[in-house]
């Protein structure tokens, strides 16, 4: 199976970077409910298959199946995947292209005279951000009320929530030592269930490494890791089994729920609160 | 200027006694000595406990036992094959060693049995060796040699990437990288058990074979003329290089150079039979693959530095030296 999180979240931050050049959509008008809409972008993809038609659905891009990377693997199967290809978008002549953002596609630059409307999303880093990403969608997809409510049904899953982190400190460690930051979707997690983020404390970047002796010199009481690294498949992944670790309770959230500011946020919530409230009560 | 042997061994295993001492005082956390000392015996916090001891030990006796493999590896190389740019990983060996760890761990092959991951490093290793006799076992110009190692090593190095990219694994850039030029990284006492066994083998069967070396410096008729079983030396020195050089790269990915620098500086100390170089060269290498990695651990960057960065630094020029001599012969 694929693992690509570190690599899905570098490009992330550096889609976040550029975000502020991207000029406004210029772009041709996309009809009221478009018929081939083609996401060019993992997080997009997601978007997409929750709010439109499957019939409306001409192209997702190659990872959309890939269970370890997008919450909605299951219901992209059977769309027609794209490399990212100008001649593949261009055969479909979508009437609508989603991205994050589009704009900035190589593949539609090398487009100059194919005018497709265009949907500009940013990178969600908030639940706030999450749901003004599903009413763009839904409403350039044709379907407003499925937006509203999608958003509703996330907003009932969240209401009432446990808190039960506390103030207690979790590290997001992934493979080779990344950590996690502040300004990031897993902050807003860690934040909602009541964790405080061991970047934060430590002043770190959006994405830093950090070496297993500072960790352990650290020692927060929650370690949060991707759970495609809970198996051994290389070096990267094995310095997360080190001994020196194994009394730092540990939770583990697939990173198809975190990688994209997408539906699944509400799950990954819920899993963490529910791990945490496991823990605590071994614990004690 | 020669030293008798045994002042030449005390001096060396006095110089490993300060590089690992050094090695466990330093880390990317500034541990006092006092805090270190209090977790050495037995009363000392949490942190400090655990750091010293399953973060900076391992490294340690890895660092230790790598480099006096790797160090010995070379001496014996270069007595036996009377070349004095023989070594692991000039003749591709570490490289073949790292085919075969790569192999066993992305093919999931690792997972059986910890002992597949060594196992298939040393079958590596065995393979390239048997290779390069093959191929220039009975060449008259040294050159000859390392040619050959250099297309063995160039096969298996291809042959690395190939597997790490056939690999299901996004993140093969950086495993590649790991393993070509080699780092104690994040080792833990796992490796040190996976390590230290084939290493003790190798070590014993190299060590073996010091009156034969001595005897091959009048040429193998003569050799065998004194009472050598060529054969049975030959094999005990594949064998116990591949062995112990397949489970060093196992646990350390290949790290190039030490086997070339250490005989050659201990060389002129000695009275420059193969035999007497043996033991001071696995000490010798001890010590060096210990401060070199304490130098990634101190030298600041982003990234640690990997190990074979610097013993590259430090090989390459020994290397030029030989090989500009070896130039005046053509």
């Amino acid at each position: 199976m694929p693992r690509r999180g570190l690599l899905a979240a570098t490009a992330l931050l550096g889609g976040a970077g550029l975000l502020w050049a991207a000029s406004p959509v210029p772009a041709a008008k996309a009809p009221a409910v478009p018929k081939r809409v083609v996401s060019i972008n993992l997080c997009a993809d997601q978007l997409v298959l929750a709010l439109a038609d499957r019939s409306q659905i001409a192209g997702l891009t190659k990872n959309a199946t890939d269970r370890e990377m997008s919450g909605e693997a299951l219901a992209a199967r059977g769309i027609p995947l794209l490399s990212n290809s100008a001649e593949q978008i261009l055969a479909i002549e979508p009437d609508l292209v989603v991205g994050m953002p589009a704009s900035r596609s190589a593949a539609l630059a090398a487009l100059p005279q194919q005018d497709y409307p265009l949907l500009d999303l940013n990178t969600a880093n908030t639940l706030e951000e999450i749901h003004t990403s599903i009413r763009q969608t839904a409403t350039a997809v044709g379907h407003p009320a499925r937006g509203d409510a999608l958003i509703a049904r996330m907003q009932s899953e969240l209401a009432g929530l446990p808190k039960p982190g506390k103030g207690r400190v979790a590290a997001y460690y992934q493979r080779r030592g990344y950590m996690t930051g502040t300004g990031t979707l897993i902050d807003e997690l860690m934040t909602r269930v009541g964790l405080v983020n061991l970047a934060g404390k430590l002043g770190k970047p959006p994405l830093s490494q950090l070496s297993l002796e500072e960790m352990v010199a650290a020692q927060p009481d929650f370690l949060i890791v991707e759970s495609a690294t809970d198996t051994v498949i290389d070096q990267g992944s094995e310095m997360l089994h080190h001994p020196a670790l194994k009394d730092i309770s540990r939770i583990s959230v697939p990173q198809a729920w975190t990688v994209c500011g997408s539906p699944a946020y509400t799950q990954a919530a819920r899993s963490l609160a529910e791990q945490i409230a496991r823990i605590g009560s071994k614990a004690s | 200027m020669t030293l008798p042997r045994w002042s030449l061994i005390a001096a060396l295993s006095l110089l490993t006694l300060v590089a690992a001492i050094a090695s466990l005082l330093f880390g990317a956390v500034d541990l006092s000595v006092a805090r270190l000392i209090a977790a050495a015996t037995g009363d000392g916090d949490k942190v400090a406990s655990i750091i010293l001891f399953d973060l900076r030990l391992p490294r340690t006796v890895l660092a230790l036992a790598v480099g006096a493999m790797l160090g010995l590896a070379g001496a014996a190389l270069q007595g036996y094959l009377r070349n004095p740019l023989a070594e692991p990983s000039v003749l591709g060996t570490s490289n073949a060693a790292a085919l075969g760890g790569v192999a066993a761990i992305y093919f999931g092959l690792a997972d059986i049995h910890p002992i597949v991951l060594p196992l298939l490093a040393t079958g590596g290793a065995l393979v390239s060796l048997a290779l390069l006799v093959a191929l220039a076992g009975q060449a008259e110009s040294p050159l000859t040699l390392i040619l050959a190692g250099i297309a063995v090593g160039t096969l298996a190095v291809a042959g690395t990437s190939l597997a790490l990219n056939l690999s299901p694994n996004p993140f093969a850039a950086m495993e590649i990288m790991t393993w070509l030029l080699g780092s104690l990284e994040n080792r833990s006492f796992d490796h040190v058990w996976i390590a230290l066994p084939c290493i003790a083998i190798g070590t014993a069967m190299l060590l073996w074979n010091d009156r034969a070396l001595d005897a091959l410096t009048l040429g193998e008729d003569a050799a065998q003329a004194l009472g050598t079983d060529l054969k049975r030396t030959r094999l005990r020195l594949l064998l116990g290089t591949a062995i112990g050089v397949g489970g060093a790269v196992a646990v350390a990915g290949a790290i190039g150079f030490v086997g070339l620098i250490v005989p050659h500086l201990i060389r002129p100390l000695t009275d420059r039979s193969p035999s007497a170089i043996l033991l001071p060269s696995a000490i010798g290498g001890a010590a060096l693959l210990t401060l070199a990695d304490l130098g990634v651990r101190i030298i600041p960057s982003t990234n640690e530095l990997k190990l074979g960065v610097v013993t590259a630094f430090l090989g390459v020029p020994v290397f030029l030296v030989h090989l500009m001599r070896e130039r005046r012969l053509w």
